[in-house]
């Protein structure tokens, strides 16, 4: 038996919502774009198809309600009669019988139009067409707006009903109002049901589930009957009525004994003489509840009378308790959930189909054969060695020799005292890990010694060859190193004269050798150079003397005679004119280099003495302001003004 | 605790110096100070870069190839404990130190040898070339030449002694 579930019905949307709904859809999911210039078949294909997607989702949409809302001939009667009671089975009915009809006229509007946009001739016809259609179509779902809002609210409510297994055991609750049936709930099981003094404080069932020898049973408590015809019913009893009728059920009937829920005992009496034949076979339980203000011994005659008669239409089964005490709770429940659970095994196994599952069972119990005893059998040796692991000392564990010297972080176990060595001394050695800067352990080798004296001797062989070497003479006598030691120096002093030269090139003039101030190009000199060279210089001399002009200029002189006064006159003008030419630049200002060599001394002396004064000189640097007013003051246009 | 070589220079990294990299393919690179380590940063080639060993050994300016580095192998499986076995080790560990110091001297010292050579000529053809800067040519015309003696290239007595003891074999 199904456990129904209402809650999975999808929202029902009201009429406009649904027009709203599947429109838009349209509108989004199907192309939107269309010209006039596009061929007239494509035109219709895409009119057609935004008429046949509208219809395809009112027809889906529709569907969906339709299915999903149970049709009460299929549902276990109990919940068709609920539904009945609750909707009002025709006005269901009805209503999900408009949502099909809608459905076939969409469908029928869809065919219709297709078959006519097949044969549109222009855009504008095409698209009035699907305009008349989705419009027909609209105005269809607004026809049955009601329908979805009242099945919409019957979804709601649906929603909300208590999901009653109709198969599991289960025990209703049923009496007068207010005589206890949703306080018994609340004690037996976890349900929370309001309990209030008015009537009718329960108006539709309640399930709660307990638990009776690991079987899970169900509790109906129903809203309380009045001794009405079955027409008189309400809504609200009418639910309790429902669940008696097609509920297989433990019955517990409720009782007053009290009378404080407002109806004497005769009434409930009555009450129960009427329903009883909607009891059929479900086992019944009489309970009195209240017993805490009125007990049953206490009641009067007539009273005893009718609750006895009560019992033994019940099959004699009458319990006492009180809720607000706790008195007889348990039991009741414990006698409600055995008498069901009798009924249950019975009817099992009155069924057709337990002899099939019998007939699969067999147990099968040896019989013994003789008297013999047969006891545990353990071999020999196995119990010696547990008698000498018993009588055998406890070593001492590494554990224990930790904790004799200052526990974990003080002692650390020495994991040498273990190791497998050919000689025992060697466990406590130190082991040096490098040498040298070399890793010992690359080298450990059992012959490395052998190997060692192998490379020694090749080593000492290697040194007796010598090797082959080539014995040059030294090629350079003494003289042939100082030549070459000249070579170098002179090279070096030629480089230095040329780099000086090119350094000064720019602020000296080139003057040409015949304005030689310097005196250089002299034979002298010549002289010297070339017998360092080691030539003899004498004949290049007097060649070179030969050919110069004063030679020639003496030459005259010699010719007009030797006398002094002519000599000193030609030799005065002369001289003069020669004095002039030959005097050199670097004596300018001068009448010659020593007057001149007399002034730079002059000129040294004079400043040596304020020299020694130190004091300051024309040539010394002067800052005539030392603190300018603009680097010392002022904000800079840009950057930062932190160093001054 | 081992010794490891910095890989960028091949320096010996001693304990509690360097970094060490692990790359994602979990090779690990050892560097003895951040110089190496940037250096790596950087991407640079240790061959190409002048200092490290790696450059030397390449371009030949170190010895590679000796019997010396076959002794110095990383074992992976240990050996048991042997007391004699470790001292030989040590001793042996010193003479190897001091043969292989010896060879690779040698090589550099191999590597020097043709530049002196080289030197001598050179210094001979400048003096030819540029006597002429201290001495006349005429002058040294007038001269004996006595100034470079031929060289003679002299075998040591070694290959004889080879050559008989071939003959005795």
């Amino acid at each position: 038996m199904a456990q129904y579930d209402f809650k999975k019905i999808t929202v029902v949307p009201t009429g406009n919502d649904l027009i709203d709904i599947v429109l838009s859809r349209t509108q989004r999911q199907t192309p939107t774009v269309i010209h006039k210039g596009n061929a007239i078949s494509r035109v219709r294909q895409f009119y057609m198809r935004k008429v046949k997607f509208t219809e395809t989702n009112f027809t889906d949409k529709l569907s969906k309600t339709i299915e999903d809302f149970p049709r009460v001939e299929d549902i276990h009667p109990f919940y068709g009669d609920l539904l009945h009671v609750l909707y009002n089975k025709d006005h269901y009915k009805l209503a999900l019988g408009q949502l099909n009809t809608a459905r076939n006229l969409i469908k029928r509007i869809r065919e219709d139009y297709v078959k006519l946009l097949k044969y549109g001739d222009s855009l504008y016809r095409c698209k009035s067409l699907k305009r008349a259609a989705l419009g027909r179509m609209c105005t269809v779902t607004k026809r049955i707006g009601p329908s979805l809002a009242y099945l919409e609210h019957v979804r709601q409510h649906m929603a909300r009903l208590p999901s009653i297994n109709t198969g599991a055991p289960t025990i209703l609750i049923c009496g007068c109002p207010n005589v206890g049936k949703s306080s018994f709930l609340n004690k037996i099981t976890r349900a929370d049901v309001e309990v209030q003094p008015y009537a009718f404080t329960t108006k539709s069932l309640f399930v709660g589930h307990t638990d009776y020898k690991y079987l899970r049973y169900q509790v109906i408590d129903t809203p309380g009957l009045l001794d009405r015809p079955l027409e008189d019913r309400n809504i609200i009893e009418m639910c309790s009525v429902t669940a008696l009728v097609n509920l297989h059920a433990a019955i517990l009937f409720f009782l007053d004994l009290s009378g404080s829920c407002g109806y004497s005992i005769s009434q409930q009496a009555a009450l129960f003489h009427s329903i009883k034949m909607m009891f059929r076979n479900n086992p019944v339980l009489i309970v009195c509840n209240k017993t805490d203000l009125q007990t049953l011994e206490g009641l009067s005659g007539e009273d005893l009378k009718l609750v006895m008669e009560m019992k033994s239409a019940a099959l004699d089964v009458l319990l006492t308790m009180s809720t607000i005490t706790d008195e007889g709770v348990m039991a009741v429940k414990n006698a409600a959930c055995q008498r069901l659970l009798d009924q249950r095994s019975e009817r099992k196994m009155k069924s057709k189909k337990m002899p099939t599952v019998l007939n699969r069972f067999h147990v099968a119990m040896p019989k013994p054969r003789d008297q013999k005893e047969r006891p545990v059998c353990i071999p020999q040796a196995v119990l010696e060695a547990r008698a000498e692991e018993a009588a055998h000392e406890e070593r001492k564990t590494e554990k224990d020799i930790e904790n004799e010297n200052g526990g974990a972080g003080v002692y650390s176990a020495s994991l040498r005292k273990h190791y497998i060595l050919a000689d025992d001394d060697w466990k406590l050695d130190i082991l040096p890990e490098f040498l040298d800067g070399h890793n010992v352990y690359d080298f450990i080798d059992p012959d490395i010694l052998q190997r060692v004296e192998e490379l020694e001797r090749e080593e000492s062989a290697v040194e007796e060859d010598g090797g082959d070497f080539e014995i040059e003479d030294e090629d350079f006598t003494a003289e042939a190193e100082k030549d070459l030691q000249e070579i170098r120096k002179r090279k070096k002093l030629l480089i230095q004269k040329h780099r000086i030269k090119k350094s000064t090139a720019e602020s000296r003039p080139t003057v040409p050798r015949k304005f030689d101030k310097d005196r250089k190009f002299t034979t002298e000199r010549m002289g010297r150079q070339l017998s360092s060279l080691g030539i003899d210089p004498s004949r290049a001399i007097e060649r070179a003397r030969s050919r110069s002009v004063s030679r020639k200029g003496r030459k005259r002189e010699r010719s007009v005679g030797g006398d002094g006064e002519d000599e000193m006159e030609i030799d005065g003008g002369l001289d003069n004119k020669k004095k002039l030419r030959l005097r050199s630049r670097s004596i300018e200002g001068f009448k010659d280099s020593a007057q001149k060599m007399k002034a730079v001394t002059m000129a040294r002396n004079a400043t040596k003495k304020r020299n020694k004064d130190a004091r300051r000189g024309e040539a010394d640097r002067v800052i005539p302001t030392l603190r300018p007013k603009h680097l010392f003051s002022g904000k800079r246009s840009i950057g930062k003004t932190d160093r001054r | 605790m081992r010794l490891e070589f910095c890989w960028f220079c091949s320096s010996k990294i001693y304990p509690g110096h360097g970094i060490q990299f692990v790359r994602n393919d979990a090779k690990i690179f050892r560097f003895c100070r951040s110089k190496c380590h940037k250096n790596f940063k950087m991407k640079r080639n240790p061959r190409k870069v002048k200092w490290t060993k790696a450059y030397r050994r390449l371009h030949g300016k170190d010895m590679t190839k000796d019997s010396t580095f076959e002794l110095e192998r990383k074992r992976n499986r240990p050996e048991r404990y042997d007391r004699n076995v470790m001292e030989n080790t040590l001793k042996a560990i010193k003479k190897i130190d001091k043969i292989r110091h010896d060879r690779a001297a040698d090589h550099i010292a191999q590597r020097w040898k043709p530049k002196a050579a080289k030197e001598r000529r050179e210094a001979r053809k400048e003096l030819e070339q540029s006597i002429s800067l201290i001495k006349a040519p005429l002058a040294i015309q007038s001269q004996e030449p006595a100034i470079t003696v031929p060289k003679i290239k002299v075998k040591a007595p070694k290959q004889q002694t080879v050559e008989d003891q071939l003959m005795e074999e």
